[in-house]
């Protein structure tokens, strides 16, 4: 190791954003596997003298485009052939300690997007000064370019290879002068995503291809109720299947389990059919859905935790000419990614190490660390490739469940979920509903709004704590509970102008594990607020476009950290009508004489990405069919760092959207989940998909993530076009035909 | 988003049971050693011919993933319902969790990764071509799907694309692409 190396590990300044300690690089943490002679100006990126270039992803990839879109931004700055660098993903520990990659709330684009070209403006400065020094010339007469400096008066060249022993002993500097954005050439442009070959060769590996010499594999029976716990169990006829080695309890993931452990898959399995396990009832294992659907409106009069308070609304509402009122209800909801929760434990006396799909590598290591009793620094987690993410990956209960069994085991053991496990025994999005009353005056404009919400506590981060939810409920919030929180999203954060608006909550936390799913807060909020908007302009005969047009006087409005900038949400809006103008000329009607109406929505999530969607639909004329034709999407999410990963997003939202609200609800009757695979919690298919059409509005503002934000969209899109195809309002999420009907 | 202060209670679940039942380990993965109760069979993957001793019940789709590390074929539902671990057989695309080891007999087998020596099946180029996959994981299924089909027929309609494909799950909503990655497929092979 050369002695010059500590003071390249200096902290890289970002713009105030925790991304710089991302970036961050450690006097005091050297890369015990970098070679000794390589240039590892920044924990994400490595040069060796044999030209070899490789980036590693800052954030966790599970199909949403980090592993590209990250390493580009590296690339961009640092000038070098993008075809030709080598993209790893970190894991915890080495390089990388001291730093996590959790990720989350669409955040990854716009936390690294200073960050981490400020690392690759760092070395490369770093690589010029070092070429400039060596050749007797000024820096500022070298240009780098594709991974090599020239000198233009003298016509010398060298790669970067070749000075990156030489920039190795030069300082970072602090301050590195960034590009302008009109300068991108990589940035900006259609990028494919780095592991395409490897997945259409199906040489991609996922947390359940990991193989790890001498592991077992294990299947869980968990309680099957909410609140069940073990009573006994005999393990007699499951330890006669051949493969079986272990069958041992589990107490440490989300529910109390029993774990059949065999040397392959399906041995593991089979020994699981033939265990026999004694459950007791708990105090909440009679819960059901269905009955806590139908009474969450009664929550609304409990609603005494202030969310927002603007103007006078009770009052504007008493002297307004007219109220509408309507309320909505949105179900659970299962994460049920492709690839099902799993991870792979080699629990040592002294170490141990985990491999893991994950999305929170830093939480993982919490658990692990918790449960094994080993300090983080005895801990490695490699973050593998997940088939999946949508929030269920956000909290690591599978990684509970393999540290103990391995642990009480002494072996390398790999928790495998069935489909079944992961759609009963995961965490689910709370069931929530909405209530809007709004004042208009004589003129039919909104001066007056309540919003009575819900929300519920993500009762996930509870168990992460240690506590037994169903005999030891969670503490209700303190009454700024939420207002703290700027939470329920998309209730706190109403972008519209509205001049007397009071937003209350009440706490509908269950009984079922809560965690976040795609988009959080706002699916539910977002479907309540856009369809109440369409509710008034129907009842005031106004164009649904204009009637939010009215509602965004431009103004830049701050609601605590969110800077809401309503031209930006009209600007998408207007582009929306464009694009939606076709849709209302009047045209023949198709040979199947179906009934068509289109219908628009508009958010902006978190103050930074603003979005106007309209669907179109059509019904049969009894009703018994109903069909997305269309959904248009306007983004403006910031600069667009690679629009083919961006439309990508906007697909893979538009259809996680389009399954809640047409087809997917999770059910729990007798404190058991209902729906056990994709035969019964139905998502979309292929045949179901409509045409989409993208626009990107590119207005220059820094990128704002984007994975999540046209799901809230979808629901009240599709609900408006139903409503203006059928003269029937669904207020209940999803919207079948039979919603329709008795609506 | 709320995080809830919990106190801590350190074993969320008392373990209820005093007996942990431990048996002697024995070599484990990959297990090679036959067990009893197990029958024989000759299987036959990408052309090559493989001794399996196994449960006539157990899938193919464990015997690819545990046995022959053939790790392409993905577990996603093991009840038929999601596509994730489509294969060849004869050609024709079947799931591999849906297939007794009893009823392979006879049989040859392809998986995504003898599809083609090095991802260059017209499927696999157009699924880069077309930037298809996000997480991936349902995609080998889909192109062994898209293979056989385009295989079956060479000039495929939307109706035929979506018959094949409407049993097969995408959670990241890649299907628009995947459509596109099909007709060009297609007219790769034509």
């Amino acid at each position: 190791m050369s002695p010059a190396r500590p003071t390249r590990r200096e902290f890289l300044q970002s713009t105030g954003t925790l991304a710089g300690l991302i970036v961050a690089l450690r006097v005091s943490d050297l890369g015990a596997d970098a070679p000794m002679d390589g240039f590892d100006p920044s924990a994400f990126l490595q040069i060796t003298p044999d030209d070899q270039v490789t980036l590693w992803a800052a954030k966790l990839e599970m199909g949403q485009g980090v592993r590209t879109l990250l390493p580009m931004m590296i690339a961009e700055e640092l000038e070098v052939d993008w075809t030709r660098v080598r993209i790893n993903q970190p894991s915890t520990g080495g390089r990388f300690a001291g730093l996590d990659f959790h990720t989350s709330g669409s955040g990854s684009s716009s936390s690294m997007y200073r960050a981490l070209r400020t690392a690759g403006a760092a070395a490369r400065e770093m690589l010029v000064a070092a070429a400039a020094t060596a050749w007797g010339v000024s820096p500022d007469s070298c240009h780098a370019e594709r991974g090599v400096v020239t000198h233009a008066g003298t016509s010398q060249r060298a790669t970067y290879g070749q000075l990156a022993t030489a920039a190795a002993r030069l300082p970072v500097p602090k301050t590195p002068t960034l590009k302008d954005p009109s300068a991108f050439h990589l940035l900006g442009t259609r990028v494919k995503r780095v592991d395409g070959p490897a997945i259409v060769a199906g040489r991609a590996h996922y947390g359940l291809d990991v193989r790890v010499p001498g592991m077992l594999v294990a299947s869980l029976e968990r309680a099957p109720r909410l609140g069940a716990t073990l009573v006994r169990f005999d393990a007699g006829a499951a330890r006669q299947v051949p493969g079986v080695k272990f069958v041992v309890e589990v107490t440490r993931g989300i529910q109390p389990a029993v774990a059949v452990v065999a040397t392959d898959t399906w041995a593991a399995l089979r020994g699981r059919e033939a265990l026999k396990v004694e459950w007791a009832p708990g105090r909440q294992s009679d819960f059901d859905s269905n009955r806590f659907l139908d009474e969450l409106p009664q929550a609304f009069a409990r609603a005494t935790y202030k969310v927002r308070h603007e103007g006078d609304a009770d009052a504007a509402l008493a002297q307004a000419a007219q109220r509408v009122e309507a309320s909505y209800l949105f179900p659970f909801q299962a994460h049920a990614p492709l690839e099902t929760m799993n991870c792979t434990a080699d629990v040592r006396a002294n170490r141990a190490e985990f491999w893991v799909p994950t999305q929170t590598d830093d939480r993982s290591l919490e658990q692990a660390s918790k449960i094994t009793g080993l300090p983080p620094s005895a801990i490695t987690v490699h973050c593998e490739l997940m088939g999946g993410g949508f929030g269920r990956r956000l909290y690591a209960d599978y990684v509970a469940e393999a540290a103990d069994l391995s642990k009480t085991i002494g072996q390398p053991v790999q928790v495998f979920w069935t489909r079944q496990d992961d759609m009963r025994h995961g965490y689910f999005q709370p069931a929530t509903a909405e209530q809007f009353t709004a004042g208009l005056d004589h003129a039919g404009a909104l001066v007056a709004l309540v919003h009575r919400t819900t929300g519920s506590q993500l009762t996930i981060a509870a168990i992460h704590a240690g506590r037994n939810i169903w005999t030891t409920p969670v503490d209700p919030l303190p009454p700024d509970g939420f207002e703290r929180d700027q939470s329920p999203w998309g209730a706190y954060d109403n972008p519209y102008e509205i001049p007397n608006l009071r937003v209350d909550c009440a706490d509908v936390t269950s009984p079922v594990p809560t965690g976040p799913w795609r988009a959080v807060e706002y699916p539910s909020t977002v479907f309540g607020r856009e369809s109440f908007l369409d509710e008034i302009a129907h009842r005031v005969g106004k164009d649904p476009i204009t009637l939010r047009l009215d509602l965004l006087p431009h103004r830049v409005k701050q609601v605590g950290p969110y800077s809401i900038d309503q031209a930006r949400l009209a600007r998408v809006l207007e582009a929306l009508r464009t694009r939606v103008e076709g849709l209302t000329a009047p045209r023949p009607l198709p040979a199947t004489n179906r009934l068509r109406g289109y219908g628009v929505s508009a958010n902006v999530y978190h103050g930074r990405s603003y979005l106007a969607m309209a669907a179109e639909v059509s019904l049969a004329r009894d009703w018994s069919d109903v069909r997305v034709e269309r959904i248009t999407t306007v983004i403006d999410c910031g600069r667009a760092l690679n629009p083919l990963g961006l439309e990508g997003q906007a697909e893979s939202a538009i259809t996680w959207g389009l399954s809640a609200t047409l087809l997917g609800k999770m059910d729990f009757t007798d404190g058991a989940g209902v729906q056990s695979t994709y035969a019964d919690f139905r998502v979309l298919r292929m045949d179901q998909m409509p045409a989409l059409e993208t626009v990107i509005l590119d207005s220059g503002a820094p990128p704002s993530g984007f994975g999540e934000h046209p799901v809230p969209l979808v629901a009240p899109a599709v609900a408006n076009a139903v409503f203006a195809a059928s003269g029937r309002r669904v207020r209940r999420l999803p919207i079948t035909p039979e919603a329709i009907r008795i609506a | 988003m709320k995080q809830v202060s919990g106190i801590e209670l350190l074993d969320l679940f008392p373990r209820q049971t005093s007996g942990v039942m431990l048996e002697p380990t024995g070599p484990c993965w990959p297990r090679t050693e036959p067990e009893f109760l197990m029958t024989r069979y000759v299987l036959t993957v990408n052309g090559s011919r493989h001794d399996v001793d196994a449960d006539p019940e157990m899938p193919l789709l464990w015997v690819l993933r545990d046995r022959l590390s053939l790790l392409g074929t993905k577990y996603g539902c093991g009840v038929g319902v999601c596509g994730a671990c489509t294969v060849h057989e004869n050609g024709i695309a079947v799931r591999a969790c849906q297939t007794a080891m009893i009823d392979t007999r006879g049989n040859a087998y392809v998986t995504i990764e003898g599809l083609s020596p090095n991802g260059t099946h017209p499927c696999q180029q157009a699924w880069i071509e077309e930037d298809v996959a996000q997480c991936g994981y349902c995609q080998p299924g889909m192109i062994m799907e898209a293979a056989a089909l385009i295989r079956a027929t060479p000039n495929p309609t939307e109706a035929d694309i979506d018959r094949v494909f409407r049993d097969h799950v995408c959670r990241c909503g890649t299907y628009t692409r995947l459509r596109r990655a099909v007709r060009r497929a297609a007219g790769i092979v034509r």
